[in-house]
């Protein structure tokens, strides 16, 4: 019985490499839209059997939150500028790592 | 049109459904999080879901060619009988998704698909008709390594979504934030099940088709109209069964939050992907599951339910054996009466098939009969509510603490000196 163990640990390496890639840009462009003042404030889509509802009022106090902390970020208006930019970069980065791997799916056959 | 070309239509028209059943049962498995965190509206969620399907049925053959170049010797069996087994290996797929789907059971299609062609040619032809090396390799040993692979990865991305956001200023993190990319996530899984469950059945349809000379045996590929007849079964499959799973869904998956649930789709789509690349013919809810679970204990103050791993590890276990069962079962039928089999077959499993759609629509929908496997496998792990503090805020807990009690401690003593003085 020929098992090609090698396959298991490439699958394993890239998977993780590429999960890993993914799930740090895109938590870096969080921090870093954070940083520059723009804290995300994403309510829920729809409220289903597995969401605790939110309430206006507490969406609106989370927004507040958000703008205060932001209003109160020791960071100069280039630095600011600057997360944006980086945080931008990271969700572009984002975009290319997901396209990449369909593209390797798409010519990679033949292995 | 002579017996062996009408069962190898047959065998098109169940491959196809049960295609459709795959994508029936499986909705769940790219959808549930981000509906379950609001990250998308369950409409857009499986619409979004049945079009990547859809797609993603496309972009690569490996699987497919595992399933018709492989795991069966198709020169060691008869022309005439080949196409009567694989029909009685998809009786018995088929009747174990229908099955599991109505009771509620984790299982996984594919899994059921190959339990059910194995159990077919085994009872059908004999030990020598598979090749074990490749059911070895290339069904069993990623069957049971890609959950803990999925779950590994999830585990560790978990961790680093988690520790990447998180502030010790008090001041909001913006983990919400992580409800956008769980649209992309999650749409990357959907499409990695197109590209390894659609091919299951372009196999199938491709082995049958070869047996009966309509496609050259050396050549593995399906042909277009397979790809998109099988990619539309699914995305149908996908499309129509959705709306029976948003109706109940988040019953186990209540604790799953924005961040962990982008990092167990990351983990998830970069499994499947990576897995279809080399021809591994996984099941994409084992591996959603091993994500959701490894992802669960990614969070702070996380403990796995035992009990619950492992019924859910019970369930996958069976689906192997009992699809082969009941696949084995069809298949004696056939070597026994021949013609008169498969077309007894047919009958059997049509009426069964009836039967058990019309239970499952007396039966109302509940968490018994529309929720995944995806989902019970969110009850796996427990979460506490107020997880303990990390090293780092502890840390910074106990200088506030001193900070304060310092502050006291000289404002008492400003006080009693200021008393003294009087």
């Amino acid at each position: 019985m020929n098992i090609e163990w090698m396959d298991f640990v490439q699958v394993f390496v890239i998977a993780l490499a590429g999960a890993a890639v993914l799930v740090t840009l895109f938590s870096l462009a969080l921090r870093l839209r954070a940083a520059s003042g723009r804290i995300p404030v994403v309510a829920p889509a729809e409220f289903t059997d597995a969401i605790a509802v939110l309430t206006d009022k507490q969406q609106r106090r989370e927004e507040k939150a958000a703008e205060k902390a932001a209003r109160k970020s020791p960071l100069s208006d280039a630095q600011k500028r600057m997360a944006l930019l980086g945080s931008y970069a990271c969700f572009a980065l984002c975009g290319v790592v997901v396209v990449g791997a369909i593209l390797l799916i798409v010519f990679g056959e033949g292995h | 049109m002579e017996t062996a070309s009408l069962i190898v239509v047959l065998v098109i028209v169940l491959a196809l459904f049960f295609d459709f059943t795959n994508g029936f049962h499986d909705t769940a498995n790219a959808m549930a999080t981000p509906i379950a965190t609001g990250a998308l509206k369950p409409k857009t969620a499986v619409t979004l879901a049945a079009l990547l399907n859809l797609g993603g049925a496309f972009l690569s053959t490996e699987v497919a060619k595992t399933v018709s170049g492989g795991l069966i010797r198709e020169e060691q069996i008869s022309h005439d009988l080949f196409p009567s087994l694989i029909f009685a290996g998809l009786i018995g797929a088929v009747l174990w998704n229908m099955l599991t789907w109505l009771l509620g059971l984790p299982s996984s299609s594919s899994h059921a698909l190959f339990g059910g062609l194995i159990g077919a040619t085994l009872v059908g032809v004999g030990m020598t008709a598979v090749d074990f090396g490749v059911v070895m390799s290339k069904v069993v040993l990623p069957a049971l390594l890609a959950p803990f692979t999925a779950a590994v990865i999830a585990f560790v991305v978990t961790k680093i979504a988690y520790s990447l956001t998180r502030r010790y200023d008090g001041k909001p993190d913006g983990r919400s934030g992580f409800r956008w990319g769980q649209i992309f996530t999650s749409s990357l899984v959907a499409l990695a099940h197109g590209t390894n469950d659609a091919q299951k059945t372009m196999g199938i349809i491709t082995l049958a088709m070869i047996t009966v000379g309509w496609q050259a045996s050396d050549d593995a590929e399906p042909h277009i109209w397979v790809v998109f007849a099988a990619a539309s079964a699914i995305a149908l499959g996908t499309y129509i069964g959705g709306w029976r799973i948003i109706r109940t869904l988040g019953k186990g998956l209540t604790d799953v939050k924005p961040a962990q649930g982008f990092a167990a789709e990351a983990s998830t789509s970069a499994t499947i992907l990576a897995s279809s690349a080399v021809g591994f013919a996984l099941s994409t809810t084992q591996v959603a599951s091993g994500s959701v679970i490894g992802s669960g204990l990614g969070r702070r103050g996380s403990k796995v339910r035992w009990r619950t791993v492992g019924r859910i590890f019970a369930g996958w276990v069976i689906t192997l054996p009992a699809a082969g069962g009941v696949g084995a079962l069809a298949a004696l039928m056939v070597v026994w009466l021949g013609t008169w089999g498969v077309a007894i077959d047919a009958v059997i499993a049509l009426a069964i098939i009836i039967g058990l759609f019309l239970y499952s629509r007396r039966d109302a929908v509940d968490s018994n009969n529309a929720m995944s496997a995806v989902s019970e496998s969110g009850t796996a792990v427990k979460v506490k509510k107020n997880p303990p503090p990390t090293r780092r805020a502890q840390r910074i807990a106990e200088r506030r603490a001193a900070e304060k009690a310092a502050r006291q401690a000289r404002k008492e003593a400003k006080a009693k000196r200021s008393e003294d003085a009087r």
